[in-house]
């Protein structure tokens, strides 16, 4: 045995300096260019549109199962979260959009999407203030992707807490993705109008 | 210190907030718990919205389905409103196609029926222009070999006679023109007399005495006197009859519909007719060739039909 045990005192250390850095690599919002625009929105419109799109959800299920294609909560989690680029607001928003979520649907215990919603809310806001948000090319990329972690943070919540079979990636997942990334682009273009002007 | 924290402040909300939904989820799922708080806030949040949007959703949707149904209604109304005309027109004509080839039968059928009378069948092609003038005009003329003073019948009754012939054109004379006469009689008494056209509609039938009882309904026939139409034809029966100066006043309704002739027969011959009924006439109108090889057992065949209907 070459290896030779390390002090406790300095495995400490790198564990606080990979931590740390994950927090940069997570935290990239804080730390963002404090010069990047910070969009706004008229007062109500973020709950008027959150609100609206639980109610599309759930609502649209009784014409068809079409609308399982696009997750309507799921793209204004990412929209705000992108557009507000406060991670707090985001984790928040998102959170309370996904424990909605759950509490609409009958069989899903409380929390599931919660967790998976809070932590892309976190994300993208982190996300938003670091990259071009506003072409649609990067709309799309930027939701094929929240849409594809949201699956696997929900994939790994069922396997390890619900104890249930989830798929990380199916075909249908991708179909889906590649439907809620292009219906985003035009919606994200419709929510850029309740934007209050700068 | 103070510095470390803001900066890792979103992170460890983050990390707060997932871990307190992770804790919740293990309550749920170790305990068996529901919580039915928060659903029941969700559900109390969103419903009313739903509903909301279910009634706008049907309501816009009736509304909409409505009004294009109705455009769809209208647009397929007036196309179908098109489609009755021409179907109607069309139905018209059809009806007339089959009138006509009833008519043209049964002209068919007497004729066939009785070929010891040369016929020619006419179409009426128009009336006369003078209102108080019962005369129509056919289609046949000097070159189907027509003449004056021939008669004109349908299978119904005679119609009346030719009083002008032009080259493809001929003009009759009807039965209740007030210049017509038809030697006439009765089938059931024989009593003789001639009707005459009185400018009515219906013609009358002249010189029978009063002491002749007449009812209304009697059968009135040719008396072939007037050499124009055979023997026996019928001519209309008795609409009513009064005693008048010095003879009755007998109003005669026309076998013959006269107002509404089409098809007509041109007796090309004033050869005795013996008039068979309309069911013998169909049945004999298919063996009309094989009768009219047989020239010889028609007379026989008159004679004994004559003499079987007795008076009539």
């Amino acid at each position: 045995m070459l290896l030779t045990r390390r002090p406790r005192k300095q495995r400490r250390r790198n564990l606080l300096l990979v931590l740390s850095e994950m927090a940069y690599m997570l935290n990239v919002g804080e730390r963002s260019d404090p010069n990047v625009e910070v969009h706004k929105f008229y007062g109500g419109a973020v709950l008027a549109v959150c609100l609206l799109a639980l109610v599309f959800q759930a609502f649209l299920h009784k014409y068809g199962r079409w609308s399982e294609l696009i997750d309507l909560p799921l793209l204004v989690t990412i929209y705000f979260g992108v557009s507000r680029r406060n991670p707090v607001t985001g984790l928040f928003l998102g959170g309370t959009i996904g424990i909605l979520q759950d509490a609409l649907s009958h069989d899903n215990p409380i929390g599931m999407y919660g967790i998976a919603k809070t932590i892309i809310g976190y994300l993208a806001s982190s996300i938003g203030g670091r990259i071009d948000t506003e072409h649609p090319l990067s709309r799309f990329a930027l939701v094929f992707f929240f849409f594809h972690f949201h699956q696997v943070i929900l994939a790994i919540t069922q396997r390890v807490l619900l104890n249930h079979s989830a798929p990380l990636f199916t075909l249908r997942l991708l179909l889906d993705s590649l439907v809620t990334a292009a219906f985003a682009v035009p919606l994200f273009a419709l929510l850029d109008r309740l934007r209050r002007p700068s | 210190m103070i510095d470390t924290y803001s900066r890792h402040r979103p992170l460890a909300l983050l990390a707060i907030v997932v871990v307190a939904q992770v804790m919740l989820l293990a309550f749920q799922i170790k305990g068996e718990h529901d919580v039915r708080l928060i659903r029941y806030w969700a559900v109390a949040l969103v419903t009313p919205l739903e509903r909301a949007g279910t009634w706008s959703f049907s309501k816009v949707g009736g509304a909409w389905g409505g009004y294009v149904g109705l455009r769809n209604a209208r647009a397929e109304n007036d196309r179908m409103r098109i489609e009755l005309d021409q179907l109607r027109l069309r139905n018209r004509e059809l009806e007339s196609q089959a009138a006509e080839a009833q008519r043209l039968t049964t002209v068919l059928n007497f004729r066939s029926a009785h070929p010891e009378a040369a016929m020619l069948a006419a179409q009426v092609i128009g009336s006369s222009a003078d209102p108080t003038s019962h005369t129509l005009f056919i289609n046949r003329g000097e070159h189907d070999r027509l003449r004056i003073n021939m008669g004109v019948v349908t299978p119904d009754g005679i119609v009346g006679k030719i009083v002008e012939v032009l080259p493809n054109t001929a003009q009759v004379l009807l039965i209740n023109d007030k210049d017509s006469g038809v030697g006439a009689l009765f089938c059931a008494t024989r009593t003789h007399g001639v009707v005459r056209g009185s400018g009515d509609p219906d013609p009358r039938m002249e010189y029978v005495v009063n002491d002749e009882k007449v009812q209304a309904g009697d059968v009135i026939a040719t008396s072939g006197e007037d050499r124009i139409f055979p023997k026996d034809f019928p001519i209309g029966t008795v609409e009513s009859a009064k005693p008048g100066n010095p003879f009755q006043v007998i109003r005669v309704q026309p076998s013959a519909r006269l107002d509404r002739l089409e098809e007509v027969l041109v007796l090309l011959t004033q050869q005795e007719v013996v008039i068979k009924k309309p069911e013998a006439a169909a049945s004999a109108g298919e063996g009309a060739a094989a009768a009219a090889l047989a020239p010889d057992a028609t007379p026989a065949k008159a004679a004994a039909a004559k003499s079987a209907a007795g008076p009539q």
